[in-house]
């Protein structure tokens, strides 16, 4: 046997899902996520074919006699007019051949065409359209997949983790799309390689950059322009790539203050804006040698500083670095090693005169990562590697104090904490029916005194019916270590992670799941559905009134609970024609049992209930249609449950002591008793790419309806007091809807050159 | 008759829609047109016995015992008949309370039921209270005096803005106690209690054990203003309360918040029963 192995590259970059298959024998595989491939064959003189959808095919004939490295640089398949390609996420005959399940790749250029809110094309939110995964709220970037929690997301960017993915309060995740080549979404069946979440793995891969030329993108957004800049470090060896974004709501805010300067009337707009950066670079050492660097930054900054010599700013933002060396010791075996840094923080400070008070949290990791890829026989595929981190939890810093120092407390509650973790897997072709996937993962945890450890096996198997069924199933133990320590159902800066100790024991996840791919119509469409049980234990919650900040006591706020989830999933794909697009549904049941403990009721006095992102139903529509070498028109439509929420049942009438006003006070008996109404919602979109000009060679225009038919969605409900003319009485109380975005048009417009 | 007189009373009382912590969000989405009625069926949710009792010392006890109702239902307060209301004290003192519905002239709070005579208490006394009515419910609550907290100084300081824009913020400080878990309420009215105060929060040692606080305001007092600054020093149980009670408030209207049930410093139904322990100064600032 001789090994062939190297490369896919595209024209700007890897080529992850890429196909390198040998027709005569019936072999084939897919580049992983560094576009790397291995393929074991006889000796002999074959046609490699090399593939990948929105690329031209490359056809190679090779004389194999010995192993041989052969790295494969596929052109695009648009022509001289410079259509808009959809660059595929792996071909549909992939995702059903490949023994993983339950996940989800896409592409940022496929996201990119999708019709977006304020036309910000977000691939976390694109995300939330496929089945099992579900949004936290109208506009927000979170995932809630497969009834986990938004901090159940492992979320990486180029292997380094990034704790709070989201900026504005979640409206926007922190990805530049131009910035991201794709994204791999795993909602179960875990690879072994993956751990230290419950529920999924957002494995984010930001582009490699142009090798072959300088080039600049560029976009012109309703609330953000973005400018990346890539080019070679050296042709053929090297590229970089930098991206920014900034929003610009600031400059309209602080045109209107000034306007209304000296008007007393007039409340003065904050200050907000948000921005981050995107860098990488790699370079080829040589044949065995790659080396990788990426970084991101970004910040949010909100701030008010008032004339009467109040000063209010709060800051947040990821700091993420990564650097990757990739070195092939044999055609067989390969390896990346990684060391990451990721830091998370927001600082609150006021000032006023001569006092001022500063809150902040942090949390910082370094982390020392190695994956090896072995491929013995053409038989099996073995992956083994580790990992150790060296965590900082900043739980709180608070600091207040006056020039005069007569005023000065503070606190500063913080820990340490090393995570690591051992595994090994192999995939096993056992015949060409069956193929099996095996896996453990041993990882522990250590704060202070506390330790615990855990054995984590994975399990996937594969069997292929016929050539157009596969029925597949997995099984995956998970465990969490971290928690976040919030008390909202909101995705808010100033959520807290905290490590597994004392009381708080890490969150453990068991999840199996069965399936079934179907190809058919010469293999255009996919139709697969995929049955799903999960059940956790020690998942976390916070008592009424917890004291979240700066708390030495914090273990003693948790609450303990098992969650369970379970559900169907149904999806149909067609990834070629010029019609493309999918449909997806989910039919799914989470729920929460805390029971009475630590001197409380528990929640919901102990009974099970659903958490927000519960939703029985949820139905998504994607299409993308090229209606013309130019014009490209996208939609999408959502139906889904309403999410269940808290309403009070009842209310008394509160006078309080002196002086204050007479109040209802809401009293709130059980936990998201009651469900909002349905959440529907449409969106269309047309890209329209223009013909080259001098100084551009390309451009286009998108432009996006958000909400086409102004659907008035459910954000949440309150009560409100009816009251008489001159407003001196309650006549009476009303239930109010809240919705958030009505139908919101917007184009924006993308430019390279 | 009377019933009808306190829920008049109660159901005058002007009631602020406090709570709604995103109410400038709610406003702006309202004159936006994202704002709309719904109709909503709530699960019926027995009547629960509400009680609030405010005990001062060298006053004449008075409380008032209303229920829950449905959060839709009519506006006036539903009030439990046949209220048999017992206050205990130290040396076995125990007074049954009358109902006898009127408004406080000083502190503008109706209430239900109230004693013959006025209240003697020291820090450390022990109170209890009883509740029953025709419907069986029984209520019961336990209080102890906490200890007064005397204010140190009370400052002011303006700021340099023009004459017609000049604001003082004011300063208190006071000793916190040296053994840990004080709770206090720090409130300013301006000329009177009566009225709403222009500041009120609850403040705790938990960062400041055993040392001086100082608890101020923004720029917000205009010269030649008469300030009633209050420091009420809480047990926990009516802190939690207290707590308990704006996180509800603050749960109606607000998204981002998780709804928190009430934690009542009573048994068998919901409400108060405190002693009431405070100093209090009266400053004009010039």
């Amino acid at each position: 046997m001789v090994t062939l192995s190297g490369r896919v590259l595209g024209e700007a970059g890897i080529l992850p899902g890429a196909t390198v298959a040998v027709p005569v024998l019936s072999a084939g595989v897919t580049a992983d996520e560094q576009g790397n491939y291995s393929l074991s064959l006889p000796a002999g003189r074959y046609q490699v074919v090399v593939s990948f959808i929105g690329y031209q095919t490359v056809k190679r004939d090779l004389n194999l006699r010995n192993s041989q490295q052969l790295d494969f640089r596929l052109a695009p398949a648009g022509n001289e007019l410079g259509e808009v390609v959809v660059e595929a996420s792996g071909t549909l005959e992939q995702k059903q051949q490949s023994t993983q399940m339950s996940v989800e790749r896409l592409t940022a250029t496929e996201a990119k065409l999708l019709p977006a809110l304020f036309g910000e094309v977000d691939i976390l939110k694109t995300l939330q359209l496929k089945p099992g995964v579900q949004n936290g709220g109208e506009g927000t970037s979170g995932l809630f997949v497969r009834g986990g929690s938004a901090d159940q997301n492992l979320v990486l960017v180029d292997d380094a983790v990034v704790y709070n993915p989201n900026h504005l309060f979640g409206l926007f995740s922190v990805f530049n799309s131009d910035a991201v080549q794709s994204v791999d979404l795993y909602k179960g069946g875990f690879p072994a390689q993956f751990g230290g979440r419950l529920s999924s793995v957002v494995d984010v891969k930001l582009r490699e950059g142009n090798n072959q030329k300088l080039g600049v993108t560029g976009g012109l957004g309703l609330i953000s322009s973005r400018l990346t800049v890539e080019g070679p470090l050296k042709k053929n060896k090297g590229a970089f790539l930098v991206s920014g974004r900034r929003t610009y709501f600031d400059i309209f805010t602080r045109r209107i203050n000034q306007l209304n300067e000296g008007d007393p009337d007039f409340n003065p707009i904050p200050d907000y804006y948000f921005y981050d950066f995107n860098a990488k670079a790699n370079y080829t050492l040589g044949e065995k040698d790659r080396v990788y660097l990426s970084g991101y930054y970004g910040q949010d900054k909100f701030g008010f500083n008032s004339t009467g010599g109040f000063n209010f700013n709060f800051n947040w933002g990821n700091a993420v670095a990564s650097a990757r060396w990739n070195h092939v010791f044999s055609p067989r075996l390969y390896a990346n090693t990684s060391a990451s840094f990721t830091h998370y923080k927001y600082e609150i400070a006021n000032k006023l005169d001569q006092f001022s008070f500063n809150l902040s949290s942090t949390i910082r990791d370094y982390t020392l990562k190695t994956d090896f890829e072995y491929t013995p026989n053409e038989r099996h595929t073995v992956r083994f590697g580790a990992m150790g981190t060296q965590h900082r939890f900043g739980v709180g810093r608070l600091k207040a104090g006056s020039t005069d120092g007569r005023l000065s407390f503070g606190d500063d509650v913080g820990y340490d904490g090393q995570e690591g973790a051992l595994y090994a897997t192999d995939n096993f072709r056992a015949s060409d029916r069956w193929q099996l996937e095996g896996g453990l993962r041993l990882t522990g945890f250590r704060s202070g005194t506390d330790a615990y450890a855990g054995l984590e096996p994975r399990a996937a198997a594969r069997y292929t019916l016929s050539p157009k069924l596969t029925l597949k199933a997995n099984y995956a133990l998970m465990y969490q270590y971290l928690h976040l320590v919030t008390n909202s159902g909101a995705s808010l800066p100033t959520d807290i992670w905290y490590p597994s100790r004392l009381s708080v024991k890490p969150q453990r996840s068991q999840q199996v799941s069965a399936g079934a791919s179907f190809l058919f119509a010469g293999g255009q469409w996919l139709l697969t559905n995929e049955v799903y049980y999960k059940w956790a234990k020690n998942q976390v919650d916070f008592r009424d009134g917890a004291q979240l900040f700066v708390n030495p006591d914090l273990d003693a706020e948790f609450l303990f609970g098992k969650g369970f989830a379970y559900g169907n999933e149904i999806y149909l794909e067609k990834k070629t024609g010029r019609t493309t697009g999918w449909v997806g549904y989910t039919l799914s049941w989470t729920k929460r049992r805390f029971p009475a403990q630590r001197g409380t009721s528990g929640i919901n006095n102990g009974e099970l209930f659903y958490p927000t992102y519960d939703r029985r139903h949820n139905l998504t529509v994607v299409g993308l249609h090229q209606l013309s070498k130019r014009v490209n028109l996208t939609g999408s439509f959502t139906l889904s449950s309403g999410n269940p929420t808290t309403l009070p049942l009842a209310r008394f009438i509160f006078q309080d002591i002196y002086g204050d006003d007479a109040s209802a006070v809401p009293v709130y008996p059980n936990r998201n008793g009651y469900r909002l109404a349905a959440y529907h919602r449409m969106d269309l979109g047309v890209v329209w790419k223009m013909k080259p000009t001098r100084w551009f060679t390309e451009s286009d225009l998108t432009f996006s309806i958000y909400n086409a038919y102004n659907r008035r969605n459910p954000y949440f409900v309150f009560f409100d007091q009816v009251k008489n003319e001159d407003e001196s009485q309650v006549i009476g109380y009303r239930a109010r809807q809240v919705s958030l975005f009505p139908v919101i048009p917007s184009v924006t417009y993308n430019f390279k050159f | 008759m009377r019933i009808m007189q306190i829920s008049r009373i109660l159901g005058t009382a002007h009631c602020g829609q406090r709570g709604l912590g995103v109410l400038g969000l709610c406003a702006l989405l309202s004159s936006c047109g994202l704002q709309q009625d719904i109709d909503v069926e709530l699960p019926a949710y027995p009547a629960q016995l509400v009680v609030e009792c405010y005990l001062e010392p060298g006053k004449v006890p008075q409380l008032t015992v209303t229920e829950t109702t449905e959060y839709l239902a009519d506006p006036s307060p539903s009030l439990p008949q046949q209220v048999q209301v017992i206050l205990g004290g130290p040396a076995g003192w125990r007074d049954t309370l009358r109902f006898a519905p009127a408004l406080d002239p000083i502190t503008q709070k109706a209430y239900t039921h109230r004693g013959r005579a006025p209240l003697q208490a020291r820090p450390g006394d022990v109170f209890t209270l009883d509740v029953t009515d025709e419907q069986g419910r029984h209520l019961t609550g336990t209080a102890t005096m906490p200890a007064i907290v005397p204010i140190d100084t009370v400052e002011w300081k303006f700021n340099d803005q023009p004459e017609a824009q000049r604001k003082a913020y004011v300063l208190v400080r006071f000793q916190d106690p040296p053994e840990a878990g004080n709770y206090y309420r720090f409130q300013i009215h301006r000329d009177s209690v009566s009225k709403d105060p222009e500041v009120d929060y609850n403040p705790q040692d938990r960062l400041n054990n055993g040392r001086e606080f100082t608890l101020g305001t923004s720029y917000e007092f205009a010269p030649n203003d008469t300030l009633v600054v209050t420091l009420y020093h809480l047990d926990k149980a009516y802190a939690d309360f207290m707590q308990s009670v704006d996180d509800a408030r603050g749960a109606n209207g607000n998204p981002f918040a998780q709804p928190a049930g009430i934690k009542s410093t009573v048994q068998g139904g919901l409400g108060v029963f405190t002693v009431l322990s405070y100093q209090r100064r009266t400053v004009v600032i010039k």
